[in-house]
């Protein structure tokens, strides 16, 4: 009676049932004499890698390595240094003129946008993973393993990444601490690398996190007790295989009963293809092993102009890249970012991939492609005459010389350096010379030595820009605020976030609300001596405002901001958060009258 | 004449002293902590090591024992600032970048300067302005390295007499070398020091040896002959009598605070100063008394 009570038990308990399973197993085998499982708990040793954060690159506030280590503020809850923020929130970003246009056919089950990597001392096969978030929570939308030991000096050929879970984005009811605990897959391998991706898409401000805990065993779980996962249709160990399949594989034969395939094949080539291009990647894959007419229509270079990798991310490597080369011969916008880590892409791989696909790519995101060097982005130059738009953010491991080929694409509109170690001579290159940039994103790139000389080739020589965002430019100054004023008037998006070279006595921000009356998104983030002088200038000058930042600031009063609401009716983003004269009442008076209006304001307690 | 037994004295400490300096033990720092803030509230420990406007930190590190006070100015309160806010958080980063070893033994500058980048880094405009006094022992090479800026201080006391001490910092009387953080617009009327001007020291260490750091509460009120008097009841390197002796020091310079016939080192400086004065300085407290142990784990 008691075994068959633990065995429902077992059944129901799904993936915990291993841990549970084993505790059972412990119980009921007293004779049988099982080893007793130890659960082991650990915080993170170190954080790996991220796609973005908050923070500034040599700080420890607000950056991505705090989440290493035991918490610092859990369970208390609010907007505190010591925690781990990424760099946007919500869909504010998204909204933006300056935002890209997203790829087709990304599989309904990829949120993410945002990743973390961490590494623990001990590789243990998972029981739980739970996450301390302090603020906001509710971001996390994806959980998965890594076969492989960062800190084991050999790199084995096969990295397998296991998803232990996943969701789509949530809110949680409140913006409170709260421990996040998902019940996670069983895997068949030890781990101590887990990698969180999250979305905010859904959150009212930043998410914020404080320790992450890995709970497991130590010993291989018993296989008796261990349940195998379901084949998910969209799971990406399925996915290799499909990619890799040379043309070689033989079709099947149409149909052994002759039924016939239901004149299928009498409908006209452009509506077949029309069918097929709302497949995934994968399903094409699998879609052209059905027989020769499917498989014709599934290599067919126009089902590849636009191909986004970043959802198979762990199962892309050279061997994939081969494969869909003789494909891609159209392809105009590809998405690489987050690939080929590990050794997964080699530079050679990726190479002869540009050499072969990119004589007419416009858009090509290499967001996190730390397989990157001067070699690939020397081929990108010199292969992609026609690129349009170049995402190289977060790419912190390539080498400064690298960027200087940038600048032999002429035709550049987009182009994003967020945390690059670019330096001063390779950026005012690329200003020379591409002059038809639209939107360029400096965010944290620290090896920039004088904003205001980057900023003033800026203004003289790309007077098209549209959107500038120089979140953490630590030296720009007010010379270098009236130069872009004056040269690149249609300008509709200026982040200056923590830019605290500026100071608002010297007329600066009244110069930029004066002179860019096309400003739609305005980030005055920790700008301490934004006053009340400034909002009435854009009020008077920028009525198309849409964003605005102004956190941290003493000297803006309620009079001064209800002035700014009546005159731009179509603000929807403003923050406020520690603007000390504002205070709660201010807050809801002001929300209640304005609703279309997110107002931000955080808090510490 | 040296006498047999004198000569053989002389070899064995030279002996002795040659040893231990080929010492490899690591050596540790015991510290205790105790103070006053200067409205009464006698130790009670707003929000965990404050004392009043005074703020200070112990920590510890594989490689290093970290210590430090700070002295929050208190003239910032006619303006509606809080002035403890500014030290207590100065204090708190400096520990939490020990904590997290962002810092390097033999620049304690350094560590002032991280926190006190840190503290622009926060979201929350924190205004005020405050002295500070890091001592870090670097547990290997047996030697101690000190930044100060300001008039907060430490004696190092060996055999009963003091060996080093550190200079206070003045711009005019009563006014301290400060790090500052000030509202826009009147940068120029606030003091604001940076942390390159504190003045750095390194020095070796011998078990045994006394170290105090303390903010001017305690060297203002009570002269160096009172301190050592106090230090000589200190006899092992027992946490609860280092405790002890710490708390005794803190009152009895409280005491003297409020004294107003005593003839305070403070009232001392100001009659050499011309200004006729007499009496205890009433100030907040801080002193963290602390030994040179072996290192345990």
């Amino acid at each position: 009676m008691f075994y068959y009570i633990c065995l429902r038990r077992r059944c129901r308990s799904g993936s915990r049932g291993e841990a549970l399973g084993s505790r059972r197993a412990v119980e009921l085998g007293q004779r049988a004499a099982l080893p007793v499982t130890v659960e082991v708990e650990q915080y993170a040793k170190e954080v790996l890698d991220f796609s973005s954060h908050y923070g500034s690159e040599n700080s420890m506030s607000y950056t991505m390595w705090n989440l290493a280590g035991v918490p610092n503020v859990y369970p208390s809850s609010g907007d505190f240094t010591q925690t781990a923020v990424f760099r946007t929130y919500g869909r504010w970003w998204e909204q933006c003129a300056s935002a890209t246009a997203p790829f087709r056919r990304t599989p309904r089950s990829f949120h993410s946008r945002d990743y973390l990597e961490l590494a623990f001392e001990e590789p243990v096969y998972p029981t739980a993973v739970e996450v301390l978030e302090t603020y906001h929570p509710g971001a996390i939308v994806r959980i998965l393993a890594c076969s492989l030991n960062p800190f084991s000096q050999n790199l084995p050929v096969d990295i397998r990444w296991e998803v232990l879970w996943a969701d789509e984005p949530t809110k949680a009811p409140s913006p409170h601490a709260r421990q996040f605990s998902p019940t996670i897959r069983p895997i068949n391998f030890s781990t101590n690398l887990l990698r969180l991706e999250v979305n905010s898409s859904v959150l009212e401000y930043y998410t914020e996190m404080d320790a992450v805990i890995l709970r497991g065993v130590r010993e291989r779980p018993i296989l008796a007790l261990y349940k195998m996962p379901i084949i998910d249709m969209s799971d990406l160990s399925d996915s290799e295989e499909e990619l890799s399949e040379s043309g070689a594989l033989c079709c099947r034969p149409a149909a052994r009963h002759n039924l016939g395939n239901g004149y299928f094949d009498k409908l006209p080539y452009e509506l077949i293809q029309l069918i097929v291009s709302h497949l995934t990647v994968p399903d094409l894959c699998r879609l052209a092993q059905t027989c020769k007419l499917l498989q014709q229509h599934c290599y067919d270079p126009l089902q590849y102009v636009q191909l986004s990798l970043q959802p198979y991310w762990p199962r892309l490597g050279d061997a994939a890249l081969a494969h869909l080369q003789p494909r891609c011969t159209l392809l105009q916008r590809i998405n690489m970012s987050w690939t080929g880590n590990r050794g997964a892409v080699t530079t050679t791989g990726f190479c002869s991939f540009i050499r072969a696909c990119g004589t007419s790519l416009v858009c090509l995101k290499l967001s996190c492609c730390h397989f990157l060097n001067e070699a690939s982005l020397e081929v990108v130059a010199q292969t992609c005459a026609g690129l349009r738009e170049l995402d190289l953010s977060s790419c912190d491991r390539l080498h400064p010389q690298a960027f200087s080929h940038i600048a032999k694409l002429a035709r550049l509109h987009r182009l994003v350096l967020y945390r690059t170690k670019i330096e001063q001579t390779a950026m005012l290159s690329i200003l020379t010379f591409c002059t038809e940039l639209r939107h360029l994103n400096l965010g944290s790139c620290v090896m920039l030595e004088d904003y205001d000389v980057v900023v003033s080739m800026l203004s003289v020589r790309c007077r098209g820009l549209l959107s500038l965002d120089l979140w953490r430019c630590r030296n720009v100054s007010e010379r270098g605020v009236a130069e872009l004023v004056a040269g690149c008037s249609l300008l509709e998006e200026l982040d200056l976030g923590w830019c605290s070279s500026l100071h608002s006595s010297t007329g600066c921000f009244q110069l930029l609300a004066r002179g860019l009356p096309r400003l739609r998104k305005l980030f005055l983030t920790a700008n301490r001596t934004v006053c009340d002088a400034d909002l009435e200038q854009l009020s008077a000058s920028c009525p198309g405002l849409e964003h605005l930042d102004i956190l941290g600031t003493r000297m803006v009063s309620p009079a001064a901001l209800r002035k700014l609401l009546r005159s731009c009716p179509r603000l929807r983003l403003l923050d406020v958060s520690f603007c000390s004269q504002i205070d709660t009442r201010t807050m809801q008076e002001l929300t209640s009258l304005y609703p279309a209006i997110s107002i931000k304001k955080s808090f510490t307690q | 004449m040296l006498s047999v037994l004198s000569y053989g004295r002389i070899v064995a400490r030279a002996v002795l002293g040659g040893l231990s300096q080929t010492d490899g033990r690591d050596y540790s720092l015991v510290t205790a902590s105790c103070g006053f803030g200067k409205d009464f509230r006698k130790g009670i420990l707003k929000k965990g090591m404050c004392y009043g406007d005074d703020a200070c930190f112990i920590a510890r590190h594989r490689s290093a024992d970290v210590l430090g006070v700070a002295d929050g100015v208190g003239g910032w309160r006619d303006y509606g600032v809080d002035p403890s806010q500014f030290s207590a958080t100065l204090m708190r980063t400096c520990e939490r970048l020990v904590r997290e070893a962002r810092f390097t033994p033999t620049s304690p500058v350094g560590i002032l300067t991280s926190a006190y980048y840190e503290l622009l880094q926060n979201k929350v405009p924190l205004l005020g302005s405050s002295t500070a006094c890091i001592v870090v022992l670097d547990r290997r090479s047996h030697r101690i390295h000190t930044c100060n800026l300001g008039d907060s201080g430490f004696l190092v006391v060996r055999g009963g007499e003091v060996v080093h001490r550190s200079d206070e910092q003045q711009h005019y009387f009563n006014t301290p070398f400060q790090l500052s953080i000030a509202p826009p617009g009147v940068e120029g009327a606030v003091l604001s020091d940076s942390p390159e001007m504190a003045d750095s020291s390194s020095f070796d260490i011998q078990l045994g040896d006394i170290i105090l750091t303390a903010t001017d509460g305690l060297f203002d009120n009570m002269p160096d002959y009172m301190i050592l008097q106090e230090l000589k009841k200190l006899k092992n390197s027992n946490y609860d009598s280092i405790q002890q002796t710490a708390r005794s020091i803190a009152e009895q310079a409280h005491n003297l605070a409020y004294d107003p016939n005593y003839m305070s080192p403070f009232a001392q400086f100001a009659c050499d100063n011309g200004l006729n004065v007499r009496g205890g300085k009433p100030d907040d407290i801080t002193v963290l008394l602390s030994i040179v142990a072996e290192y345990t784990d």
